[in-house]
């Protein structure tokens, strides 16, 4: 108490000086019109930039939660969309949001730990495994286009053949007339694929979309793979030659979703028995 | 003793009023005279004598700029300058000690400190009370320009005037 006394004692004019000064700017702030949208504008300014700061940076720590979870939204959609898409009998968008039973296909959101695309051969590595459900012989695909087989599983790896390996041979379709023929890769350029064994019938031109067509248990129908750049009658003159521009770079991936296909084993199944 | 507080009493109502009836309207529209605004109420705080107490003489600075404010619309922009100035007054006195150190009885008085060092006192006063009232005014240094012309504008004027009301006034304290 009596070390407070001598405080005010000794800088009370300038405490009294500061306390009536801020008094002065409380009246000015609230009763004057310019001077009060200047503080309030200048107020904003500062909170706004400050808060602006915090957001980023509170932003960027949270930058691999928010991929994760934005990673599972779009697994979700997507999931959606195909599953609407192969079932278009019923046209009913939300029935599809929220019904799980007529979900044929599972998507699981994974991410790429490892990849080559240079090689003869090209394998991706994902950062989920047995943990998340996959199995082998899962397709691969991106929000672009398709990716691969999972060709090797573990507890929390999978490995998967992609579309750029010599023994790829996936089932595809011109989406316009559904003529489908297999996809290869002869091992020139990471974009462009070769579908072989098209009909020479079958009507094509320069630009059609090519999408997968749903007969392997692999890829759902309809995704889309590429464009057609040019194509040819084949050696034998039965079959079309197409060179295929893949819509997506395998090159610049990092998300990948695993189809998964309940049904798949009871389509092998009738398949085997068939003598197939 | 009670005829000298009646005298300053007096004093003070007088340079009030005659800050909010008639320089209050004074308003030279002529180019960059348009800066200029008169201020004579701070005569009474810069004058006022050295034995009131400061935080006294800093409560009274403040409800002189209250008051004033109540004529000018700006409740605070006056009293925020006078609060400053009476703080500031000391320091300036300190600041501008003649060599021969103050007269204790009569520190303003004219004869004694004579009209130059008067001059400069009033100068520095009035400019430490115009720029903060200017700078409070405009509440933004993004006015820089207008700031400092009306402070220097006004100063000149207000000096002037100041000079006059004190050799009319003659106080003799």
């Amino acid at each position: 108490m009596r070390n407070l006394l001598i405080l005010i004692a000794k800088y009370g004019s300038t405490l009294l000086f500061l306390f009536l000064e801020l008094v002065c700017f409380f009246l000015i702030i609230n009763f004057n019109k310019s001077q009060g949208e200047i503080f309030l504008h200048s107020a904003n300014l500062l909170s706004g930039k400050v808060n602006q700061q915090t957001q980023k940076i509170s932003d960027f720590l949270r930058l691999e939660a928010e991929n994760d979870s934005l990673l599972t939204e779009n697994a979700r959609l997507l999931e959606t969309i195909i599953n609407f898409r192969i079932h278009d009998q019923e046209n009913n968008f939300e029935a599809f949001e929220n019904k799980d039973s007529l979900a044929i296909y599972k998507f699981i959101p994974a991410r790429i730990c490892n990849k080559t695309t240079h090689l003869r051969n090209n394998y991706i590595t994902l950062c989920s495994g047995k943990n998340d459900s996959i199995i082998e012989g899962m397709g691969v695909i991106s929000n672009t286009g398709i990716v691969g087989i999972v060709n090797n599983v573990t507890d929390n790896y999978a490995q998967a053949i992609t579309i750029l390996h010599s023994q790829s041979r996936i089932s595809a379709a011109l989406k316009s007339s559904q003529y489908h023929g297999t996809l290869i890769w002869e091992g020139s350029e990471a974009n462009k694929l070769s579908l072989i064994t098209l009909p020479k019938y079958a009507e094509i031109s320069v630009g059609d979309t090519i999408v997968t067509s749903g007969y392997s248990t692999v890829f759902p129908a309809g995704v889309p793979v590429g464009k057609v750049l040019n194509y040819s009658i084949d050696g034998g003159g039965d079959n079309y030659k197409v060179e295929v521009e893949l819509f997506n770079n395998l090159n610049k991936l990092s998300y990948v979703y695993v189809i998964n296909f309940p049904e798949k084993e009871e389509k092998e199944q009738v398949e085997i028995s068939d003598g197939n | 003793m009670g005829t000298k507080w009646i005298g300053l009493i007096i004093r003070l109502l007088i340079v009030v009023f005659l800050q909010v009836v008639i320089c209050k309207r004074i308003n030279l529209d002529y180019g960059i005279l348009s800066f200029a605004h008169i201020f004579i109420y701070p005569v009474w705080i810069m004058i006022a004598p050295t034995k009131i107490p400061r935080p006294l003489l800093i409560t009274i600075a403040f409800f002189i700029g209250l008051f004033v404010d109540m004529f000018y619309d700006s409740p605070g922009v006056h009293a925020a300058a006078s609060v400053f100035s009476a703080y500031a007054r000391s320091m300036i006195l300190r600041f501008l000690e003649p060599d021969i150190g103050y007269d204790t009885d009569h520190p303003f008085n004219l004869n004694k400190v004579g009209i130059l060092w008067f001059i400069s006192y009033c100068g520095v006063f009035l400019l430490a009370h115009l720029f903060f009232y200017y700078s409070v005014e405009a509440f933004s240094f993004v006015f820089f320009y207008e700031i400092i012309m009306s402070t220097i504008i006004s100063l000149l004027f207000s000096v002037f005037i100041m000079l006059i009301f004190i050799l009319l006034s003659n106080p003799k304290y």
